[in-house]
Protein backbone atom coordinates (compact mmCIF):
# COMPACT_ATOMS: atom_id res chain seq x y z
CA UNK A 1 0.00 0.00 0.00
CA UNK A 2 1.57 3.00 -1.19
CA UNK A 3 1.47 6.63 1.00
CA UNK A 4 -1.89 7.50 -1.50
CA UNK A 5 -3.63 4.35 0.02
CA UNK A 6 -2.61 4.78 3.32
CA UNK A 7 -4.36 8.40 2.93
CA UNK A 8 -7.45 7.38 1.22
CA UNK A 9 -7.98 4.40 3.72
CA UNK A 10 -7.57 7.24 6.62
CA UNK A 11 -10.01 9.23 5.10
CA UNK A 12 -12.75 6.65 4.23
CA UNK A 13 -12.31 4.91 7.90
CA UNK A 14 -12.30 7.58 9.96
CA UNK A 15 -15.37 8.77 8.57
CA UNK A 16 -16.61 5.63 9.33
CA UNK A 17 -15.76 5.59 12.47
CA UNK A 18 -16.47 9.33 13.09
CA UNK A 19 -13.12 10.93 13.58
CA UNK A 20 -13.25 14.24 12.13
CA UNK A 21 -10.00 14.74 10.17
CA UNK A 22 -8.54 18.07 8.25
CA UNK A 23 -6.20 17.29 5.71
CA UNK A 24 -2.79 17.71 7.70
CA UNK A 25 -4.22 15.61 10.29
CA UNK A 26 -5.19 12.94 7.98
CA UNK A 27 -2.01 12.90 6.48
CA UNK A 28 0.20 12.81 9.78
CA UNK A 29 -2.35 9.91 11.44
CA UNK A 30 -1.22 8.58 7.47
CA UNK A 31 2.12 8.25 8.27
CA UNK A 32 1.96 6.84 11.51
CA UNK A 33 -0.52 4.17 9.58
CA UNK A 34 2.27 3.03 7.36
CA UNK A 35 4.41 2.42 9.66
CA UNK A 36 2.32 -0.25 11.21
CA UNK A 37 1.55 -1.70 8.03
CA UNK A 38 4.85 -2.95 7.40
CA UNK A 39 4.46 -4.44 11.16
CA UNK A 40 1.66 -6.52 10.16
CA UNK A 41 3.17 -7.52 6.94
CA UNK A 42 5.99 -9.33 9.57
CA UNK A 43 3.02 -10.70 11.85
CA UNK A 44 1.08 -12.25 8.50
CA UNK A 45 4.57 -13.69 7.45
CA UNK A 46 4.05 -15.56 11.27
CA UNK A 47 2.41 -19.05 10.45
CA UNK A 48 -0.39 -19.35 12.54
CA UNK A 49 -2.82 -22.44 12.20
CA UNK A 50 -6.46 -22.56 12.51
CA UNK A 51 -6.73 -24.34 15.77
CA UNK A 52 -4.32 -21.18 16.88
CA UNK A 53 -6.97 -19.39 19.04
CA UNK A 54 -6.67 -15.86 20.54
CA UNK A 55 -5.04 -16.08 23.69
CA UNK A 56 -7.05 -15.49 26.24
CA UNK A 57 -8.92 -12.26 27.71
CA UNK A 58 -11.99 -13.90 29.17
CA UNK A 59 -12.83 -16.21 32.28
CA UNK A 60 -16.38 -17.23 33.18
CA UNK A 61 -15.28 -17.47 36.93
CA UNK A 62 -12.56 -18.86 38.87
CA UNK A 63 -10.95 -21.98 38.03
CA UNK A 64 -12.03 -23.93 41.55
CA UNK A 65 -9.43 -24.40 44.37
CA UNK A 66 -10.78 -28.17 44.71
CA UNK A 67 -12.99 -30.82 43.29
CA UNK A 68 -16.61 -30.88 43.98
CA UNK A 69 -17.76 -33.30 46.91
CA UNK A 70 -19.27 -36.27 45.14
CA UNK A 71 -22.85 -35.83 46.43
CA UNK A 72 -23.26 -32.36 45.23
CA UNK A 73 -23.39 -31.34 41.30
CA UNK A 74 -24.34 -33.40 38.27
CA UNK A 75 -23.23 -37.59 38.48
CA UNK B 1 18.86 12.67 63.86
CA UNK B 2 16.52 14.30 61.84
CA UNK B 3 17.09 18.08 59.35
CA UNK B 4 16.86 18.40 55.55
CA UNK B 5 19.24 15.57 54.63
CA UNK B 6 17.68 12.40 56.85
CA UNK B 7 16.58 10.79 53.73
CA UNK B 8 20.38 10.75 52.34
CA UNK B 9 21.64 9.93 56.34
CA UNK B 10 19.56 6.77 55.59
CA UNK B 11 20.91 5.71 52.78
CA UNK B 12 17.44 7.08 50.42
CA UNK B 13 16.61 3.50 51.27
CA UNK B 14 12.96 2.38 51.93
CA UNK B 15 14.48 -0.82 54.75
CA UNK B 16 16.24 1.45 56.42
CA UNK B 17 14.17 4.47 56.94
CA UNK B 18 11.31 1.55 58.03
CA UNK B 19 14.17 0.40 60.59
CA UNK B 20 14.42 3.92 61.90
CA UNK B 21 11.05 4.47 62.47
CA UNK B 22 10.12 0.82 64.15
CA UNK B 23 13.34 1.64 66.23
CA UNK B 24 12.03 5.26 67.29
CA UNK B 25 15.43 7.01 65.63
CA UNK B 26 13.73 9.36 63.95
CA UNK B 27 9.44 9.38 63.88
CA UNK B 28 7.35 9.12 60.42
CA UNK B 29 6.83 13.05 60.29
CA UNK B 30 10.47 13.92 60.53
CA UNK B 31 10.70 11.18 57.07
CA UNK B 32 8.18 13.01 55.81
CA UNK B 33 9.57 16.81 56.54
CA UNK B 34 12.53 15.69 55.01
CA UNK B 35 10.88 14.44 51.81
CA UNK B 36 8.87 17.44 51.40
CA UNK B 37 11.93 19.97 51.64
CA UNK B 38 13.59 17.68 49.41
CA UNK B 39 11.14 17.74 46.72
CA UNK B 40 10.66 21.77 47.48
CA UNK B 41 13.99 22.10 46.84
CA UNK B 42 14.01 19.61 43.46
CA UNK B 43 11.23 19.59 42.06
CA UNK B 44 11.20 22.99 40.20
CA UNK B 45 14.01 21.76 38.28
CA UNK B 46 13.51 18.42 37.85
CA UNK B 47 9.46 18.44 37.35
CA UNK B 48 8.47 15.03 38.87
CA UNK B 49 5.37 15.84 41.17
CA UNK B 50 2.40 17.13 39.53
CA UNK B 51 -0.02 17.31 42.87
CA UNK B 52 1.29 16.84 46.42
CA UNK B 53 -0.90 15.52 48.96
CA UNK B 54 0.64 17.33 51.98
CA UNK B 55 -2.25 17.12 54.59
CA UNK B 56 -3.07 13.56 53.77
CA UNK B 57 0.66 12.57 54.26
CA UNK B 58 0.89 14.60 57.47
CA UNK B 59 -2.43 13.03 58.41
CA UNK B 60 -0.54 8.99 57.36
CA UNK B 61 2.26 10.15 59.32
CA UNK B 62 0.70 10.87 62.28
CA UNK B 63 -0.75 7.98 62.23
CA UNK B 64 2.15 5.78 62.34
CA UNK B 65 4.22 7.77 64.68
CA UNK B 66 1.00 6.73 66.96
CA UNK B 67 0.78 3.32 66.07
CA UNK B 68 4.22 3.16 67.47
CA UNK B 69 3.59 4.75 70.55
CA UNK B 70 0.75 2.54 71.22
CA UNK B 71 1.21 -0.93 69.76
CA UNK B 72 5.30 -0.63 67.65
CA UNK B 73 5.01 -4.75 67.03
CA UNK B 74 1.74 -3.98 65.03
CA UNK B 75 4.07 -1.16 62.75
CA UNK B 76 4.11 -2.27 59.20
CA UNK B 77 7.33 -3.15 56.96
CA UNK B 78 7.01 0.20 55.18
CA UNK B 79 6.02 1.89 58.59
CA UNK B 80 6.99 6.15 57.71
CA UNK B 81 7.92 5.38 54.63
CA UNK B 82 7.38 8.42 51.69
CA UNK B 83 6.35 6.80 48.62
CA UNK B 84 4.44 8.75 45.17
CA UNK B 85 2.24 7.53 42.60
CA UNK B 86 2.21 8.20 38.69
CA UNK B 87 -1.11 10.14 38.12
CA UNK B 88 -3.27 7.24 36.65
CA UNK B 89 -3.62 5.83 40.21
CA UNK B 90 -6.62 6.83 41.58
CA UNK B 91 -6.15 8.83 45.11
CA UNK B 92 -9.10 9.38 46.91
CA UNK B 93 -10.51 12.28 46.40
CA UNK B 94 -8.26 13.67 43.53
CA UNK B 95 -8.91 13.78 39.98
CA UNK B 96 -6.97 10.90 38.37
CA UNK B 97 -5.69 13.16 34.89
CA UNK B 98 -3.64 10.47 33.88
CA UNK B 99 -1.04 12.58 32.23
CA UNK B 100 -4.44 14.50 30.64
CA UNK B 101 -5.92 17.72 30.50
CA UNK B 102 -9.17 15.92 29.00
CA UNK B 103 -9.51 13.87 32.04
CA UNK B 104 -9.37 16.93 34.19
CA UNK B 105 -13.65 16.82 33.99
CA UNK B 106 -13.35 13.50 35.42
CA UNK B 107 -15.07 13.30 39.17
CA UNK B 108 -12.35 12.57 41.83
CA UNK B 109 -11.94 8.99 42.57
CA UNK B 110 -14.18 7.79 45.54
CA UNK B 111 -11.93 5.57 46.53
CA UNK B 112 -7.67 4.40 46.70
CA UNK B 113 -6.32 2.61 43.69
CA UNK B 114 -5.65 -1.17 45.34
CA UNK B 115 -2.04 -0.64 45.23
CA UNK B 116 -2.48 2.91 47.52
CA UNK B 117 -4.35 0.76 49.70
CA UNK B 118 -1.65 -2.12 49.87
CA UNK B 119 1.34 0.77 50.29
CA UNK B 120 -0.88 2.49 53.01
CA UNK B 121 -1.49 -1.06 54.85
CA UNK B 122 1.74 -1.49 55.32
CA UNK B 123 2.40 2.24 56.47
CA UNK B 124 3.72 3.86 53.71
CA UNK B 125 2.85 7.24 53.73
CA UNK B 126 1.20 8.75 50.38
CA UNK B 127 2.98 12.54 49.00
CA UNK B 128 1.43 12.81 45.75
CA UNK B 129 1.25 11.89 41.87
CA UNK B 130 3.74 12.05 39.21
CA UNK B 131 4.20 13.35 35.55
CA UNK B 132 3.66 10.52 32.65
CA UNK B 133 3.19 10.49 29.34
CA UNK B 134 -0.76 11.31 28.57
CA UNK B 135 -2.31 8.10 28.79
CA UNK B 136 0.73 6.23 28.94
CA UNK B 137 1.43 6.36 25.35
CA UNK B 138 5.07 7.43 25.20
CA UNK B 139 8.52 6.14 26.37
CA UNK B 140 9.93 9.98 27.34
CA UNK B 141 7.38 11.83 29.25
CA UNK B 142 8.13 15.31 27.40
CA UNK B 143 4.08 16.02 28.65
CA UNK B 144 3.22 19.03 26.87
CA UNK B 145 0.53 19.66 28.99
CA UNK B 146 2.04 19.45 32.63
CA UNK B 147 5.76 19.65 31.20
CA UNK B 148 8.74 17.66 30.33
CA UNK B 149 10.17 16.02 33.78
CA UNK B 150 13.86 16.20 33.70
CA UNK B 151 16.29 13.44 34.36
CA UNK B 152 18.22 14.11 37.85
CA UNK B 153 21.35 13.21 36.88
CA UNK B 154 21.52 15.59 34.08
CA UNK B 155 17.98 18.32 33.49
CA UNK B 156 18.48 18.74 29.84
CA UNK B 157 17.41 15.00 29.24
CA UNK B 158 14.53 12.84 28.89
CA UNK B 159 14.04 11.11 32.20
CA UNK B 160 12.14 8.09 30.42
CA UNK B 161 8.23 7.47 30.27
CA UNK B 162 5.63 6.99 30.49
CA UNK B 163 6.49 6.44 34.18
CA UNK B 164 8.85 9.56 33.97
CA UNK B 165 8.16 11.32 36.89
CA UNK B 166 8.22 8.14 39.19
CA UNK B 167 11.63 7.14 38.08
CA UNK B 168 12.94 10.76 38.66
CA UNK B 169 11.63 11.20 41.78
CA UNK B 170 13.39 8.40 43.14
CA UNK B 171 16.46 9.33 41.31
CA UNK B 172 16.72 12.92 42.86
CA UNK B 173 15.88 11.53 46.54
CA UNK B 174 12.90 12.64 46.31
CA UNK B 175 11.74 9.47 47.55
CA UNK B 176 12.60 6.25 48.24
CA UNK B 177 9.46 4.19 46.75
CA UNK B 178 7.13 5.05 43.74
CA UNK B 179 4.83 3.27 41.74
CA UNK B 180 4.42 3.07 38.13
CA UNK B 181 2.95 1.14 35.23
CA UNK B 182 4.33 -0.91 32.69
CA UNK B 183 2.87 -1.75 29.03
CA UNK B 184 5.67 -1.71 27.00
CA UNK B 185 8.39 -0.67 28.98
CA UNK B 186 6.73 2.40 31.15
CA UNK B 187 8.29 1.35 34.13
CA UNK B 188 11.72 -0.36 32.67
CA UNK B 189 12.58 2.51 30.37
CA UNK B 190 12.39 5.86 33.56
CA UNK B 191 14.39 3.24 35.58
CA UNK B 192 16.76 2.55 33.22
CA UNK B 193 17.46 5.98 32.27
CA UNK B 194 17.17 7.47 35.60
CA UNK B 195 19.65 4.99 37.04
CA UNK B 196 17.06 3.15 39.55
CA UNK B 197 15.44 -0.11 40.63
CA UNK B 198 12.41 -1.21 38.82
CA UNK B 199 10.38 -3.92 38.73
CA UNK B 200 7.39 -5.26 35.97
CA UNK B 201 5.88 -8.29 37.56
CA UNK B 202 4.54 -11.27 36.27
CA UNK B 203 1.57 -9.90 33.92
CA UNK B 204 -1.50 -10.43 36.25
CA UNK B 205 0.21 -10.48 39.88
CA UNK B 206 -0.70 -7.19 40.90
CA UNK B 207 -4.42 -5.75 40.94
CA UNK B 208 -4.88 -3.16 38.60
CA UNK B 209 -8.05 -2.17 39.96
CA UNK B 210 -8.49 1.70 40.37
CA UNK B 211 -5.84 2.65 38.13
CA UNK B 212 -6.37 4.70 34.07
CA UNK B 213 -5.90 1.74 32.10
CA UNK B 214 -3.99 1.95 28.54
CA UNK B 215 -4.12 -1.35 27.20
CA UNK B 216 -6.26 -3.70 29.21
CA UNK B 217 -4.33 -6.87 27.91
CA UNK B 218 -0.99 -6.09 28.49
CA UNK B 219 -1.22 -3.49 31.23
CA UNK B 220 1.35 -3.97 34.60
CA UNK B 221 1.71 -1.81 37.40
CA UNK B 222 4.89 -1.88 40.06
CA UNK B 223 7.11 -0.03 42.40
CA UNK B 224 10.30 1.46 41.37
CA UNK B 225 12.80 2.01 44.46
CA UNK B 226 16.40 3.10 45.27
CA UNK B 227 17.19 -0.03 46.55
CA UNK B 228 16.65 -3.50 45.57
CA UNK B 229 15.57 -4.19 49.52
CA UNK B 230 13.10 -1.14 49.44
CA UNK B 231 12.07 -2.88 45.77
CA UNK B 232 11.49 -6.01 47.31
CA UNK B 233 9.57 -4.79 50.37
CA UNK B 234 7.58 -2.62 47.78
CA UNK B 235 6.35 -5.63 46.12
CA UNK B 236 5.73 -8.10 48.80
CA UNK B 237 3.22 -5.34 50.08
CA UNK B 238 1.86 -4.69 46.74
CA UNK B 239 0.58 -8.44 46.48
CA UNK B 240 -2.68 -9.69 47.27
CA UNK B 241 -5.43 -11.58 45.32
CA UNK B 242 -7.81 -10.20 43.87
CA UNK B 243 -10.88 -11.57 42.19
CA UNK B 244 -12.60 -7.62 41.06
CA UNK B 245 -9.55 -7.13 38.37
CA UNK B 246 -9.84 -9.52 35.48
CA UNK B 247 -6.33 -9.31 34.71
CA UNK B 248 -5.48 -10.35 38.03
CA UNK B 249 -4.79 -14.38 37.87
CA UNK B 250 -2.50 -14.34 41.23
CA UNK B 251 -4.33 -16.23 43.93
CA UNK B 252 -1.82 -15.95 46.71
CA UNK B 253 0.69 -13.71 48.18
CA UNK B 254 4.66 -15.11 47.11
CA UNK B 255 6.65 -12.53 49.09
CA UNK B 256 10.61 -12.52 47.64
CA UNK B 257 12.04 -10.47 50.64
CA UNK B 258 12.99 -14.45 52.88
CA UNK B 259 14.23 -15.62 49.81
CA UNK B 260 17.01 -13.11 48.81
CA UNK B 261 19.72 -13.56 51.30
CA UNK B 262 21.63 -16.80 51.25
CA UNK B 263 19.90 -17.86 47.55
CA UNK B 264 22.04 -16.56 45.36
CA UNK B 265 24.14 -19.57 43.85
CA UNK B 266 23.36 -22.20 41.33
CA UNK B 267 21.13 -19.73 38.97
CA UNK B 268 21.23 -20.94 35.58
CA UNK B 269 21.51 -17.24 33.65
CA UNK B 270 21.95 -16.76 30.16
CA UNK B 271 22.35 -13.31 27.88
CA UNK B 272 20.52 -12.53 24.96
CA UNK B 273 21.78 -12.03 21.58
CA UNK B 274 20.69 -11.96 18.30
CA UNK B 275 17.67 -9.06 18.36
CA UNK B 276 18.37 -7.89 21.78
CA UNK B 277 22.43 -7.39 20.70
CA UNK B 278 21.39 -5.55 17.35
CA UNK B 279 19.01 -2.78 19.00
CA UNK B 280 21.89 -1.93 21.75
CA UNK B 281 24.64 0.41 21.82
CA UNK B 282 27.83 -0.39 22.33
CA UNK B 283 27.49 1.35 25.79
CA UNK B 284 24.28 -0.77 26.42
CA UNK B 285 26.21 -3.59 25.26
CA UNK B 286 28.56 -2.99 28.16
CA UNK B 287 26.38 -2.87 30.72
CA UNK B 288 25.15 -6.40 29.99
CA UNK B 289 28.50 -7.26 29.86
CA UNK B 290 29.50 -6.56 33.01
CA UNK B 291 26.23 -7.84 34.82
CA UNK B 292 27.01 -10.75 32.93
CA UNK B 293 30.37 -10.88 34.49
CA UNK B 294 29.06 -9.83 37.86
CA UNK B 295 26.28 -12.83 37.52
CA UNK B 296 28.78 -15.66 35.63
CA UNK B 297 27.17 -15.76 32.59
CA UNK B 298 28.77 -16.57 29.42
CA UNK B 299 25.59 -18.26 27.31
CA UNK B 300 24.21 -16.16 24.38
CA UNK B 301 20.47 -17.46 24.35
CA UNK B 302 17.91 -16.29 21.54
CA UNK B 303 14.46 -14.82 22.35
CA UNK B 304 12.03 -16.25 19.90
CA UNK B 305 10.39 -14.01 17.04
CA UNK B 306 11.31 -10.88 19.16
CA UNK B 307 10.74 -8.43 16.58
CA UNK B 308 7.26 -10.03 15.81
CA UNK B 309 6.31 -10.10 19.58
CA UNK B 310 7.11 -6.39 19.40
CA UNK B 311 5.16 -6.10 16.28
CA UNK B 312 2.07 -7.61 17.84
CA UNK B 313 2.49 -5.85 20.83
CA UNK B 314 2.66 -2.29 18.83
CA UNK B 315 -0.42 -3.64 16.97
CA UNK B 316 -2.38 -4.65 20.21
CA UNK B 317 -1.59 -1.35 21.64
CA UNK B 318 -2.53 1.15 19.30
CA UNK B 319 -6.13 -0.73 18.34
CA UNK B 320 -6.87 -1.06 22.66
CA UNK B 321 -5.52 2.53 23.18
CA UNK B 322 -7.30 3.98 20.19
CA UNK B 323 -10.59 2.18 21.08
CA UNK B 324 -10.32 3.20 24.99
CA UNK B 325 -10.36 6.69 23.78
CA UNK B 326 -12.20 7.11 20.48
CA UNK B 327 -15.12 8.96 22.00
CA UNK B 328 -13.05 11.89 23.06
CA UNK B 329 -10.66 11.71 19.99
CA UNK B 330 -14.55 12.08 18.02
CA UNK B 331 -15.36 15.39 20.24
CA UNK B 332 -11.65 17.17 21.58
CA UNK B 333 -8.31 15.36 19.60
CA UNK B 334 -7.23 18.61 19.96
CA UNK B 335 -6.80 18.39 23.88
CA UNK B 336 -5.12 15.54 23.27
CA UNK B 337 -0.95 15.41 23.62
CA UNK B 338 0.14 16.22 20.25
CA UNK B 339 2.89 14.03 20.82
CA UNK B 340 0.78 11.00 20.47
CA UNK B 341 -2.77 11.68 19.24
CA UNK B 342 -2.18 10.61 15.85
CA UNK B 343 -0.71 7.44 16.57
CA UNK B 344 -4.06 7.21 18.79
CA UNK B 345 -6.29 8.00 15.71
CA UNK B 346 -4.15 5.53 13.66
CA UNK B 347 -4.97 2.79 16.11
CA UNK B 348 -8.46 3.18 15.77
CA UNK B 349 -8.49 2.82 12.29
CA UNK B 350 -6.67 -0.13 12.05
CA UNK B 351 -8.03 -3.17 10.36
CA UNK B 352 -9.68 -5.83 12.81
CA UNK B 353 -7.62 -8.57 11.25
CA UNK B 354 -4.25 -6.76 12.93
CA UNK B 355 -5.24 -6.91 15.94
CA UNK B 356 -6.82 -10.80 16.02
CA UNK B 357 -3.96 -11.73 14.48
CA UNK B 358 -1.64 -10.02 17.07
CA UNK B 359 -3.86 -11.81 20.16
CA UNK B 360 -3.66 -15.34 17.98
CA UNK B 361 0.00 -14.90 17.59
CA UNK B 362 0.47 -14.05 21.39
CA UNK B 363 -0.42 -17.19 22.36
CA UNK B 364 2.02 -19.25 20.53
CA UNK B 365 4.90 -16.55 21.22
CA UNK B 366 4.12 -17.28 25.16
CA UNK B 367 4.48 -21.12 24.60
CA UNK B 368 7.82 -20.41 22.78
CA UNK B 369 9.31 -17.86 25.16
CA UNK B 370 8.19 -20.10 28.14
CA UNK B 371 10.11 -23.05 27.01
CA UNK B 372 13.05 -20.91 27.12
CA UNK B 373 12.77 -21.35 30.72
CA UNK B 374 13.54 -24.95 30.90
CA UNK B 375 16.57 -23.94 29.98
CA UNK B 376 17.30 -21.31 32.13
CA UNK B 377 16.64 -19.46 35.21
CA UNK B 378 17.32 -15.73 34.85
CA UNK B 379 17.71 -14.00 30.63
CA UNK B 380 19.54 -10.53 30.62
CA UNK B 381 19.63 -8.10 28.14
CA UNK B 382 19.36 -4.06 28.29
CA UNK B 383 16.42 -2.16 29.38
CA UNK B 384 16.89 0.81 26.57
CA UNK B 385 19.25 0.82 23.68
CA UNK B 386 20.71 3.75 24.60
CA UNK B 387 21.32 6.18 27.37
CA UNK B 388 18.84 9.13 28.20
CA UNK B 389 18.73 11.30 25.18
CA UNK B 390 18.34 14.86 24.82
CA UNK B 391 14.87 16.71 25.64
CA UNK B 392 13.15 16.98 22.35
CA UNK B 393 15.28 14.61 20.15
CA UNK B 394 13.60 12.78 17.09
CA UNK B 395 15.66 10.78 15.74
CA UNK B 396 18.12 8.62 17.03
CA UNK B 397 21.15 7.05 15.30
CA UNK B 398 21.30 3.01 16.32
CA UNK B 399 24.20 0.96 15.03
CA UNK B 400 23.96 3.28 11.55
CA UNK B 401 20.39 2.88 11.54
CA UNK B 402 18.08 5.89 12.15
CA UNK B 403 15.61 5.20 14.66
CA UNK B 404 12.43 7.56 15.38
CA UNK B 405 13.65 7.99 19.14
CA UNK B 406 10.51 8.18 21.03
CA UNK B 407 9.14 4.67 19.96
CA UNK B 408 13.03 3.52 20.02
CA UNK B 409 13.21 3.71 23.74
CA UNK B 410 10.76 0.31 24.02
CA UNK B 411 12.85 -1.94 21.59
CA UNK B 412 14.34 -4.12 24.48
CA UNK B 413 11.51 -4.29 26.81
CA UNK B 414 8.26 -4.72 24.02
CA UNK B 415 9.28 -8.16 23.51
CA UNK B 416 9.35 -9.26 26.98
CA UNK B 417 6.50 -7.68 28.68
CA UNK B 418 4.33 -8.93 26.08
CA UNK B 419 5.00 -11.78 26.78
CA UNK B 420 4.25 -11.40 30.25
CA UNK B 421 7.77 -11.87 32.22
CA UNK B 422 8.65 -10.51 35.13
CA UNK B 423 11.58 -8.29 34.63
CA UNK B 424 13.91 -6.68 37.49
CA UNK B 425 15.56 -3.50 35.78
CA UNK B 426 19.07 -2.95 37.77
CA UNK B 427 20.55 0.37 37.29
CA UNK B 428 24.01 0.28 35.95
CA UNK B 429 26.64 2.83 34.70
CA UNK B 430 28.38 1.72 31.49
CA UNK B 431 31.53 4.06 29.86
CA UNK B 432 30.84 5.82 27.00
CA UNK B 433 27.30 7.40 28.47
CA UNK B 434 28.90 10.74 30.15
CA UNK B 435 27.82 9.48 32.98
CA UNK B 436 24.40 8.64 32.63
CA UNK B 437 22.76 5.04 34.02
CA UNK B 438 21.73 2.58 31.37
CA UNK B 439 19.57 -0.21 33.33
CA UNK B 440 19.76 -4.20 32.81
CA UNK B 441 16.65 -6.30 32.60
CA UNK B 442 16.65 -9.14 34.77
CA UNK B 443 14.00 -11.71 33.53
CA UNK B 444 12.40 -14.70 34.76
CA UNK B 445 9.44 -17.13 33.85
CA UNK B 446 6.33 -16.34 35.11
CA UNK B 447 5.37 -16.26 38.35
CA UNK B 448 9.05 -16.27 39.42
CA UNK B 449 9.99 -12.52 40.44
CA UNK B 450 12.11 -14.71 43.14
CA UNK B 451 14.83 -15.34 40.82
CA UNK B 452 14.95 -12.04 39.56
CA UNK B 453 15.35 -10.54 42.54
CA UNK B 454 17.69 -13.01 43.64
CA UNK B 455 20.18 -11.92 40.57
CA UNK B 456 19.40 -8.26 41.06
CA UNK B 457 20.46 -8.91 44.73
CA UNK B 458 23.98 -10.53 43.55
CA UNK B 459 24.23 -7.22 41.76
CA UNK B 460 23.80 -4.84 44.27
CA UNK B 461 25.64 -7.05 46.11
CA UNK B 462 28.87 -6.82 43.84
CA UNK B 463 28.73 -3.00 43.82
CA UNK B 464 27.91 -3.68 40.16
CA UNK B 465 24.29 -1.94 40.19
CA UNK B 466 23.36 0.74 42.27
CA UNK B 467 21.89 4.15 42.69
CA UNK B 468 24.30 6.99 42.60
CA UNK B 469 23.28 10.59 44.18
CA UNK B 470 22.56 13.62 41.89
CA UNK B 471 24.59 17.05 42.24
CA UNK B 472 22.29 18.87 43.35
Amino acid sequence: MNEQQTLAYVQATAALMRLPLDAAQAARVAVHLQRTVAMAGWLESAALAPHDELVQIYCPAPFPESDPAPSKGRP
Amino acid sequence: MSGPNLLRELGDDAARMAQAVRSGAVSARELLAASLARIEATDNQVNAFTLQTRARAEAEADAVDAQRARAPQALGPLAGVPFAVKNLYDIEGEVTVAGSTVNRSHAPAEADAVLVQQMQSAGAVLVGALNMDEYAYGFTTENTHYGPCHNPHDLTRISGGSSGGSGAAVAAGQLPITLGSDTNGSIRVPASLCGVWGLKPTFGRLSRRGSYPFVYSIDHLGPLASSVAGLALAYDALQRADPRDPGCHALRVQPVTPLMQGASTGLRIGVLGGYFEDNASASARLAVSMAAQALGATASVQWPDAALGRAAAFIITASEGGSLHLDDLRTQSAAFEPLSVDRFIAGALQPADWYLRAQRFRRVYRERVNALFADWDVLITAATPVSAPVIGTEWLDLNGTQQPCRAAMGLLTQPVSFAGCPVVTAPLWPEGTGGMPLGVQLIAAPWREDLAFVAAQRLAEAGVAQVRPVNF
